[in-house]
């Protein structure tokens, strides 16, 4: 009986908790007119016209959201891991002064909200002639999230010996060749968990591209669904389909490199 | 903002024999190709709007309105009188409240139950870590359907013969509603971050304590308790800085309402008052003190929590 307590708890705890989970993808799947009515009933027979709806639409919202969504989530996350893991590497690697005021300067970006940057940042962006355009939110997103590859690769970058790089140094290698030949290959767990959390982090982002991208200029997933839900407060079946498709990327992601996620998460939670 | 961010910047023993000729040609271009982009990009993106927000909020700014003055300290001295913001302060405070304990209590009790080896475990690890890889849209807009006044959880509360509840309509209630939400996103964080806790604690203090005589609940009050104390710091002060930005699911659930402000945090007001009605300058009054409010706080709950914690 007492063998049975922590499964049985288990199996009811987790089950309560995954209603929501439950019902996203219940009704993907069940006819758009049966959604209100029963929206916990399971979905038979099973039925891929709410996909296909999304897809065909004439509007082409939720191919135009996903292109946006790939380039600059892609685009953001390659720039951010190459400026942050050098800089990171520079700040751990320059023991004056000013290094460590820089370093105190970008962590302390880590716990800035969004808000405080987003209404000046109009104005900076429009400098640029960058409002409205996807380079526009790439950059900001780069400049907003910097701090956080810094924190992740500095610290890691403490941990390797120094030696390796000095012997390279040694044997006529320049500094970015060092950097790139011996020290990027090195980082290897940092890169990962930096990338994860970058690309789930920058995928579900829903304020900055709403700002940054305007109202006329084009969507990204997440803002996608935000417009889509207020045409279709009928049409279930399509919103349901919409926020299933928006959410399978970071899901396979996530379920393909849930090691990598865990140690990155808790980097700092078990001691070391 | 996630779990690294509470831990320690390891201190930088700097060698003051290794200081030679201070800026060389080499260590120019170092600088130039190592670390410039980096915080030229972070100087122009952040660094800078803020201290356009600095300028901003002296003054009387407003996009449509072609005449600005400079206006002192006005607008912060408009704060402490605005029934708004005052109004929202409290929302965040409440927020922020329900943030810090529900997600961390539920989610030490979680991480205990899932603390076993197995495929079975595993698998309930990663559907609690699902929805914190969502998109807070996505589990906005599911949550607002399963709590709508016909939704699927009325239906049920119906069938059981208890009258339906306003979830999201009740304006004494949606706040509550809309913190369900919040922590219902972010519990599988703390639920794994107080699992990786869990597994640093060596097995054999369990075993001395056990000969010892302690029972279940003297181990996990003298053992497990103060060696998760790390855990315990990372959820706090992660759940307190999501609290306090708290927007996505504020403008897709109930936008601000039902009522007036009843669910309008600072961060919402912000932009509200920043882009709905345009006053930008004493917008950005009121982003500088949440940020002020944000640093302070997350600053003396690491003190106060990093007290705690133990040595191994």
């Amino acid at each position: 009986m007492r063998q049975a307590l922590r499964p049985l708890t288990t199996l009811v705890v987790g089950a309560v908790f995954a209603v929501p989970l439950y019902v996203v993808l219940a009704n993907t799947f069940k006819h758009g007119p049966d959604i209100a009515p029963s929206p916990m009933s399971p979905p038979w027979p099973p039925t891929l016209d709410n996909l296909t709806a999304v897809m065909s639409r004439p509007d082409r919202l939720f191919w135009a959201s996903l292109a946006n969504s790939l380039i600059v989530t892609s685009l953001s996350v390659v720039v951010l891991t190459v400026l942050s893991a050098m800089l990171g590497h520079y700040l751990a690697r320059t023991h004056s002064r000013w290094a460590r005021v820089a370093t105190l300067v970008l962590l302390s970006g880590l716990m800035i909200p969004p808000q405080v940057i987003l209404l000046p940042i109009v104005r900076v962006l429009q400098l640029f002639d960058l409002m409205t355009t996807l380079q526009g939110l790439i950059l900001f997103n780069v400049g907003y999230y910097v701090p956080f590859g810094v924190f992740v690769f500095a610290g890691f970058v403490r941990t390797i010996p120094r030696e390796l790089e000095e012997a390279a140094a040694i044997d006529g290698a320049g500094p970015v060749r060092v950097f790139w030949r011996v020290v990027f290959p090195l980082l290897r767990p940092a890169t990962a968990s930096a990338v994860i959390f970058f690309g789930v982090w920058i995928w579900n982002d829903f304020l900055n591209p709403l700002i940054i991208l305007g109202p006329g200029q084009g969507t990204t997933v997440t803002t996608g669904i935000y417009r889509a839900v207020g045409q279709f407060q009928v049409d279930f079946g399509t919103m349901f389909g919409l926020m299933f498709l928006a959410s399978l990327p970071p899901l396979v992601f996530f379920l393909l490199l849930q090691r990598h996620f865990v140690k990155g998460l808790t980097g700092g939670a078990a001691k070391g | 903002m996630t779990a690294q961010l509470a831990t320690r910047p390891a201190r930088a023993a700097a060698p003051a024999a290794v200081r030679r000729r201070r800026w060389s040609p080499e260590k120019l271009l170092h600088f130039g190709v190592f670390a410039a982009p980096g915080l030229l990009v972070y100087g122009c993106f952040v660094l800078l709007p803020i201290l356009v927000s600095v300028g901003y909020s002296l003054t009387n700014y407003n996009p449509f309105n072609p005449d600005t003055e400079f206006v002192g300290l006005r607008n912060y001295k408009l704060l402490f009188t605005d029934e708004e913001f005052l109004t929202s302060l409290r929302v965040t405070t409440v927020l922020t409240v329900i943030l810090v304990v529900a997600p961390n209590v539920a989610g030490l009790l979680i991480a205990l139950l899932l603390d076993k080896k197995g495929p079975f475990y595993n698998a309930w690890r990663a559907v609690f870590f699902i929805p914190v890889v969502l998109s807070s849209v996505v589990v906005s807009v599911v949550w607002t359907r399963l709590l709508a006044d016909d939704g699927a959880i009325n239906q049920v509360l119906g069938w059981a013969g208890i009258g339906s509840v306003g979830w999201l309509s009740e304006p004494g209630i949606a706040l509550y509603s809309l913190a369900w939400i919040m922590a219902w996103q972010m519990l599988g964080f703390c639920v794994v971050v107080y699992l990786a806790g869990l597994q640093s604690v060596p097995q054999e203090l369990y075993e001395a304590a056990s000969i010892d005589g302690a029972g279940a609940l003297a181990r996990f009050r003298n053992v497990t308790w103060p060696l998760v104390a790390p855990a315990l710091t990372i959820n706090t002060v992660v759940m307190l800085i999501t609290a306090f930005k708290a927007y996505d699911h504020i403008q897709v659930i109930t936008n601000g309402g039902p009522g007036t402000g009843t669910t309008a945090t600072v961060a919402f007001v912000v932009l509200q008052t920043g882009f709905t009605a345009n006053r930008q300058g004493y917008a950005s009054a009121m982003a500088l003190v949440m940020l002020v409010i944000i640093a302070t706080a997350s600053a003396l709950a690491l003190k106060l929590l990093r007290r705690r914690e133990v040595e191994l």
